[in-house]
């Protein structure tokens, strides 16, 4: 009976797509991923794409989205990104 | 909007060369439809050459939430798409119309986008957030490293000032081994989740209130695969002072850039 009741609460977990839930998961995708043109033919602000300038500062306020987590820096590859999001945030605040 | 309109507003490029029209969609009710290339095609609506930008929080996340229905709905219908980032929008140059540039482009970019179809394709992404509770790790880890037994025993035989100094040496020791912890979780849980999937990507971990990120992943997973994903992340959530956040499917936003 005790292996029975084992067996069906090792269920695997489902994945939500509940928009309450995922909103947030939403707008790092939208906002900091997808697909970039990489040619003059898209609006830029001061030489700089557009993409989500002037949403960083709507949105900034609204989560903590931007402020990320001081966890020990486990592999290279996250901390060279780390580097690459400071430098690119340095930018995108002086021209703005 | 008028055909006149100076921009296009893209939403995604679609493995299609189909010409036609999804309704009005788009953000602010736009007609959404495709502009064609051979066998690409651009999903846009017509809007002037200016960015969407909005001091409010809700009008901002009311078009995010738009930009990604119609994703959605050229996902259901064209099978392999390559989402745009939000705002992405083309317009008239010198050289030739907003749709002329789109089409120019897509002729242009033919194989790399092509390439990036093909590393997509009948695969979907996923979200994993994995927190943990540090003080319900911290306690565990008391509770069973002898080093730290030995030490809490002999503090009840100290004096006071002696006992305040042992506290400190057990609260650095903890702290210690609950980063110790956390670099064997991280390793331990990269490896099985990378079992399960196809591709897998380490993000950025974000600040929580009430717990700590441990890990934030995307991963891409071939369509109707996720069983050994979700029995791994399952047994993972049970753990104690562990809880996974598994979000999905996702067109596959974090799978679209060259890495």
């Amino acid at each position: 009976m005790a292996s029975l009741q084992l067996c069906e609460s090792r269920l695997g977990m489902e994945p939500t797509r509940d928009l309450h839930g995922t909103l947030s998961d939403l707008l790092d995708r939208v906002l900091d991923k997808g697909l970039i043109i990489n040619a003059d033919i898209i609006i830029t602000v001061s030489g700089i794409p557009l993409i989500a300038v002037n949403l960083r500062a709507a949105i900034a306020g609204m989560e903590t989205m931007l402020e990320y987590g001081v966890m020990t820096d486990w592999d290279e590859k996250t901390r060279a990104r780390e580097r690459e999001l400071k430098k690119g945030k340095v930018l995108l605040g002086a021209k703005s | 909007m008028s055909q006149n309109s100076k921009g296009r507003y893209v939403y995604c490029v679609a493995e299609s060369g189909e010409k036609c029209s999804l309704g009005n969609i788009g953000l602010d009710n736009n007609e959404v439809y495709s502009i064609s290339h051979h066998d690409l095609c651009a999903v846009v609506h017509n809007c002037p050459a200016e960015p969407y930008s909005s001091d409010e929080q809700e009008t901002v996340r009311q078009w995010v939430i738009v930009h990604q229905k119609v994703v959605e709905a050229a996902l259901n219908r064209f099978g392999t798409i390559l989402p745009m980032a939000f705002d992405t929008i083309v317009q008239d140059t010198d050289e030739g119309s907003a749709e002329d540039n789109i089409r120019k482009w897509l002729a242009a970019e033919r194989d790399k986008l092509k390439r990036k179809l093909d590393r997509v394709r009948d695969k979907e992404e996923y979200g994993i957030q994995i927190s943990w509770e540090p003080k319900v790790i911290a306690a565990a880890i008391s509770r069973t490293a002898p080093h730290i037994q030995e030490l809490q025993a002999e503090i009840s035989s100290k004096s006071k000032g002696l006992a305040y100094m042992y506290r400190q040496r057990l609260e650095k020791l903890l702290k210690q081994e609950v980063e110790r912890e956390a670099e064997r979780c991280f390793k331990d849980f990269y490896i099985r989740i990378k079992g399960c999937v196809s591709e897998l990507k380490v993000e950025r971990t974000k600040k929580q209130e009430d717990k700590q990120m441990l890990m934030n992943l995307s991963c891409l997973v071939p369509k109707g695969e996720t069983g050994l994903l979700a029995d791994e992340l399952g047994k993972i959530d049970d753990m104690d002072g562990l809880s996974v956040h598994f979000t999905g499917p996702w067109p596959p936003y974090s799978f679209v850039k060259v890495d």
